[in-house]
This record gives structure tokens, C-alpha cells and sequence, in this order.
């Protein structure tokens, strides 16, 4: 479809967030006034959205894929030897509005991963049947920041509803599905005009440029590391070293926008019933893959670490999720106590490609 | 199960156009519970939800995650053949869910998932000779198979079964196994560990069965399951004779929380054990890079 775009006002942003209130719970980035840190969260009044807040220090899969929530209760009457099981949830629809185009990437490739494989996940479905995603064109890198290498920014180019990009004249709005049509045809916006285009482009020129030498730098590096990691041509020593920094805190897992592993626990409620909890783990814990009886056929972290990246730079993964697995959001790289964030590991390798050239 | 949760590209929907129960589980009563060998016990099931029952059909080599409600959820594979056999699960008492499993009575409800994971070839393989090879509890993935290609005598070559335990006492379906052993289509041999007073049949290692069946390696298939020593010897005594990596089949055991490929916790090498195993090749196996 051609692409149709608008030019809104700061007021009709907040009108539009007052609108969509009426029939989907909208989130959006906002900054805590003690910490000052951003969180991507429901929105009381449209006063609290940021549009020019950095990245959130949590993903957004933490909307759709939440750390831990309920998929089944059910009470067992040992007795009686029967059982009661309530599978009922009702889902509000959501509106994720100004996501950051790496975090919308995340999304896709949840999406492609829980609903595009051999069978559908119902509990995500639940969650991401009825949403609205608004991104937001990053005007400039956030520390850490290497969306450029692994093409999922600074601006969004696929997958959003509606998008929007902060220009002189107030904020460009780009048209990417037939929802987002049916919600912009529903006003009288002004249209963009040629120029507004051109202005776009060079935005986003300007923010790439803007990007520090070492994320440009490592672009087709992240290509080469791909290649390597998929056909297993990593040194051991290279992954002893990787292996070596891991604490296996698992951070990494838990602020990864692409991180999708779970397990699931029952628990008894002090009131007798059970309730089935799905929460997310990380590959990097100890008893992972441990089976009952013991036997845990990966026990040394450098396998454990080998299999996280090879997650999100592998091409079978890729194949998967219909791009690489990493979004070069950087949260690894802030939260890792070690020095093994995906740019690190990117450069490990590097090194050994290179033979510690660079 | 009247709605698929997948994109009708799952195994079960190819080959029955059934979809496996997804996500929720499915109630089943347990109708009685055998005594199988020592830690290890039979529970009979069926459905109440008698729709549902005529619904679930199995393949051999598949599995199903059952629930013991208070307890959690485990991965297991299925022993009946999908044809004209009662639904059954033989679990071993070893963690904290397939204790509490021990401790039920006929009577009590379990939760159903599945049936999930590929399956053993079975069209593939017609014309060709069987050579299913068990340890100890190794043999509850192969009864399916073992039994439904028996119930299709006609379609196989030679049949044989190499089966070995640590002792008489840990024989698995001893009933089946007495009757295997009066069917004149079908080559055991059961061999147990060390010599044992009133034992007539075989004692050592199962690979040392090999030579004694006189196992043919042309136009023939071996499905291995058992602890990883036995399959490594095994392997090992195929190969030498000549046999095809292609032809020796076995079944993956991993930890499993979803089923459907979802939770990851099953990657071995590339691949998931829920959705592209269980049953591998021992050309995919070795290419997996991890352990058995």
C-alpha cells in the first residue's frame, strides 16, 4: 500500500492518546521524576507520555510477554478425584504508543516466533491480538545504542501501525497498515508534504551519523560474526573467554527485547486452588536444560553462553525470525557485570577473525 | 481440538488432519495402575470428553506432557500402538512430579497434552528388516512401534528385538514380552546383566547380542533407546558392521515446559526435541554437538 502521511501538532498527539484511551489501554514511555529512569508503561492521563525520553530501561516485550503471569487455575478435589479448571482471561486491547524502533523490532520477532512457527502460543496470542503499535524515530543514539548494525533503526521501516518522527513543523506521521489508515482517516490532519518527506530522510540521515564509530564500525562485522557462529567456527578458547565473564545473573535474558524463553512452574494458593505460572528464564542458569533424576546434559557456561548468541546471530535463528535475533538496543551491554553484551561479543570474535588486529 | 493452533503444518495435522491438545490440558482417568519393575508404574487412562478421545490419535515415537494437578507437568513417551491398544503412560518415580504421580489411585485425573514431536518412520521403512534394541526402561518409546509393526507383520522383513536389563526383575512389560516370544514372526533375544538362579536366557551387555542375532545390515533399521553407555556400544558395534548412520534411529530425552517449540528449554544443537525430534537419525544426533 502507498504509504499516506500526515504532520500533527504536540496537541493533537495528546489528543490522539485521550481518543485511543476510550477503547485500548495505552502505554508509553514515561520518565520517573526521582530516578529519572524510563519505563514503557500504562499511561494515566496523556500528560505522562514522553515521545523524547532514551530507550526504557525494560523492554516492551514486558507488556506482551510479561515476566511472570498466570496461564491456567485449577483446584483438584482429591476426594472427590475430580478437578476444576478455569482457562478464562479477558485481554483489554492494547495501544504500545512511541516505541522505540528497536524494541517494535523486538515485537516482530516475538510475533514471528510464537505465532509463525509450527504451532500458534495461545497466551501470547491473547496479548498481541488486539494491538496498536506506534513507533517513534529515534533523532539521536542512546549510550550503547547499535540498531544501525543489526537494521532494526533509527527509524522503523516495517510492522508499526502508525509512525512518528519529530520534524520542525511538529511530528510526521507515517500510515503502515490498514488499522493505521482506518484511525488517520478518522481526522482532518493536515498532509505532508514533499518536503516533510525530504526532511524525514534527512533526520534519520543525521541520527545515523550521529551513531559512535564503533556501532558504524562494527555494521559488517555482525554479518561476518553471523557467518562464523553459524557455521561453528568459533574458537573454544573464544567461548571459554565469553564463558569466563558469565555470572549467570541472567539480566541479559530478562532486558532482551528478542528473549522469549520460559518456564512453567504449578503453585498452590493459600486458598487450596493452583495456579499455573509462566515465567521467563534464561539459557545462561545452571539448571536450564536440567532434567528430573539430575542428568544435565549442559553444564559448562561457555555452552550455555555459545547457545544465547548463537540465538541471536545464527542464520537457522534467523530463518525463524526473518532477520537477526539482536535489535542493537545495547540493554545487554548496560546490564552485564561481565564484559560480554552482544557489541562485546561481536568484537571477541572480531578479534579472533582478525588475529587481534582490531 | 476442533480449532488448529498451528498453521495445519505440525506433524499430527499432516498425517491425520487432528490437531494435538495445545494448551490446555485435557482431564483423563486413570483407570489402573500396574506395577511395572521396581520405581516404575503403568497408569491406564482414557478420556472422559469422549470426543476428545476419538480426536487423539498417536504415532509411535511421539509424547505428551501430563499434568498431576498440584504437582506440575512432564514430558513422556507413549508406549501404546496407535492402532487397537489402550492409552497408556509407564513413568519412573524420579522427581518431584512423577512422585506425586507414584502416589495417585485408579481414579484420580491426570491433564493431557499432545501428542507431540515427529514420530518413528513407519511408511518409510516397509520392506525393510527391524532391529529394535532396548535398556532397561529404553524399551517404553519402542513398545509403541515394536507393536504396531507387528500388528502390520506382513509389511516388515525380519523383526528382532535385542533387550537387555541389570536383572530379570527390571524387565519391562514382561506379559508382552512372554507373548513376543510365542509369535514365530518375531526374533527377542533378552539378555540380563549378571547370572541369576532360574534364569535360562541370556546374560552380558545387549551389544554382545548383536553378534548372536546374527543382525542383518542390509535393508534394515535399528531403533536404539536406553541409558547413553548402552547406545554408545551399540552405535558403535552397528557401525562397524557396516550399518548406515541414516538407519540407526533413536529418541531424545530433554526438559520440556511448553511442547510446542515455544520454551526452548529442549534446544539441542539447532533443534528443538519437541518439534523436530524426538526421534532422530544417528547422522542428526551426531551433528548435534551435545551430549545424549
Amino acid at each position: 500500500m502507498s504509504m499516506s502521511m500526515y504532520i500533527l501538532s504536540s496537541g493533537e498527539i495528546s489528543a490522539l492518546v485521550t481518543e485511543l484511551q476510550a477503547s485500548y489501554d495505552v502505554y508509553g514511555p514515561q520518565v520517573e521524576p526521582q530516578t529519572k529512569q524510563v519505563f514503557f508503561d500504562q499511561l494515566a492521563t496523556p500528560a505522562a507520555l514522553d515521545l523524547e525520553a532514551p530507550i526504557p530501561s525494560m523492554p516492551v516485550k514486558e507488556i506482551l510477554f510479561p515476566q511472570m503471569e498466570r496461564i491456567l487455575k485449577y483446584k483438584y478435589d482429591a476426594e472427590n478425584q475430580s478437578v476444576a479448571m478455569s482457562k478464562q482471561y479477558f485481554e483489554r486491547p492494547k495501544a504500545l504508543f512511541g516505541l522505540r524502533p528497536c524494541d517494535l523490532s523486538g515485537i516482530l520477532v516475538l510475533d514471528r516466533f510464537f505465532l509463525g512457527q509450527e504451532f500458534v502460543d495461545d497466551v501470547y496470542l491473547t496479548h498481541r491480538r488486539q494491538c496498536l503499535l506506534i513507533s517513534n524515530t529515534c533523532l539521536h543514539p542512546f549510550p550503547q545504542c547499535f540498531c544501525v548494525c543489526t537494521h532494526s533503526g533509527p527509524d522503523a521501516d516495517e510492522g508499526f501501525d502508525l509512525d512518528l518522527t519529530k520534524l520542525q513543523d511538529g511530528y510526521l506521521l507515517r500510515v503502515g497498515s490498514e488499522k493505521g489508515q482506518a484511525i488517520a482517516d478518522a481526522h482532518q490532519w493536515q498532509v505532508a508534504t514533499p518536503l516533510h518527506a525530504k526532511e524525514f530522510k534527512a533526520v534519520v540521515d543525521r541520527s545515523i551519523d550521529l551513531f559512535p564509530e564503533m556501532a558504524t564500525d562494527n555494521k559488517a562485522w555482525v554479518a561476518k560474526v553471523m557467518n562464523r557462529i553459524t557455521t561453528g567456527f568459533v574458537k573454544q578458547e573464544t567461548w571459554e573467554y565469553i564463558g569466563d565473564q558469565c555470572f549467570e545473573c541472567g539480566a541479559c535474558s530478562f532486558v532482551c527485547p528478542t528473549c522469549s524463553c520460559f518456564n512453567i512452574e504449578d503453585t498452590q494458593t493459600p486458598c487450596g486452588e493452583c495456579e499455573r505460572l509462566r515465567m521467563r528464564d534464561s539459557c545462561s542458569f545452571e539448571g536450564y536444560a536440567r532434567m528430573a533424576g539430575d542428568h544435565n546434559p549442559r553444564q559448562p557456561v561457555e555452552d550455555r553462553r555459545n547457545k544465547r548468541f548463537f540465538c541471536k546471530l545464527s542464520y537457522p535463528q534467523s530463518k525463524k525470525y526473518l532477520r537477526p535475533g539482536c535489535v542493537g538496543c545495547g540493554r545487554c551491554q548496560w546490564v552485564c557485570p561481565g564484559d560480554i553484551g552482544l557489541p562485546n561479543v561481536v568484537q571477541y570474535i572480531r578479534r579472533e577473525i582478525t588475529g587481534g588486529q582490531n | 481440538m476442533s480449532n488448529c493452533h498451528g498453521n495445519h503444518e505440525h506433524g499430527n495435522c499432516k498425517t491425520t488432519g487432528l490437531c494435538p491438545i495445545v494448551t490446555f490440558p485435557e482431564v483423563v482417568n486413570i483407570d489402573e495402575i500396574r506395577d511395572e519393575i521396581p520405581e516404575v508404574k503403568t497408569f491406564y487412562l482414557s478420556f472422559p470428553n469422549k470426543d476428545v478421545e476419538r480426536e487423539f490419535r498417536i504415532k509411535s515415537g511421539q509424547f505428551i506432557m501430563c499434568t498431576v494437578f498440584g504437582a506440575g507437568e512432564f514430558a513422556v513417551s507413549l508406549p501404546p500402538s496407535p492402532e487397537n491398544d489402550r492409552f497408556h503412560i509407564s513413568v519412573r518415580a524420579v522427581g518431584k512430579v512423577t512422585h506425586a504421580l507414584h502416589a495417585l489411585k485408579p481414579g484420580d485425573k491426570l491433564g493431557v497434552r499432545g501428542p507431540f514431536g515427529n514420530g518413528f518412520p513407519f511408511d518409510e521403512i516397509k520392506g525393510k528388516n527391524i532391529i529394535y534394541v532396548a535398556g532397561g526402561i529404553g524399551l517404553i518409546p519402542l513398545r509403541s512401534s515394536i507393536v504396531h509393526a507387528l500388528q502390520h507383520r506382513e509389511d516388515f522383513g525380519r523383526i528382532i528385538l535385542l533387550y537387555g536389563a541389570r536383572s530379570s526383575k527390571d524387565l519391562m512389560y514382561q506379559p508382552d514380552i512372554r507373548e513376543w516370544q510365542q509369535n514365530a514372526g518375531f526374533e527377542t533375544f533378552i539378555t540380563i546383566d549378571r547370572p541369576e538362579e532360574g534364569w535360562t536366557g541370556e546374560v552380558g551387555y545387549v551389544n554382545q547380542l548383536i553378534e548372536k542375532a546374527n543382525v542383518p545390515v542390509d535393508n534394515s533399521v535399528a531403533f536404539v533407546c536406553g541409558p547413553p553407555v548402552m547406545f554408545n556400544s551399540v552405535i558403535g558395534e552397528f557401525l562397524k558392521r557396516g550399518m548406515s548412520e541414516d538407519a540407526i534411529i533413536s529418541t531424545l530425552e530433554r526438559q520440556m515446559k511448553c511442547g510446542i517449540g515455544k520454551c526452548q528449554h529442549c534446544a539441542v544443537g539447532r533443534t528443538l526435541v519437541c518439534t523436530d525430534g524426538p526421534v532422530y537419525t544417528y547422522r542428526q544426533i551426531k551433528t548435534l554437538g551435545e551430549q545424549i
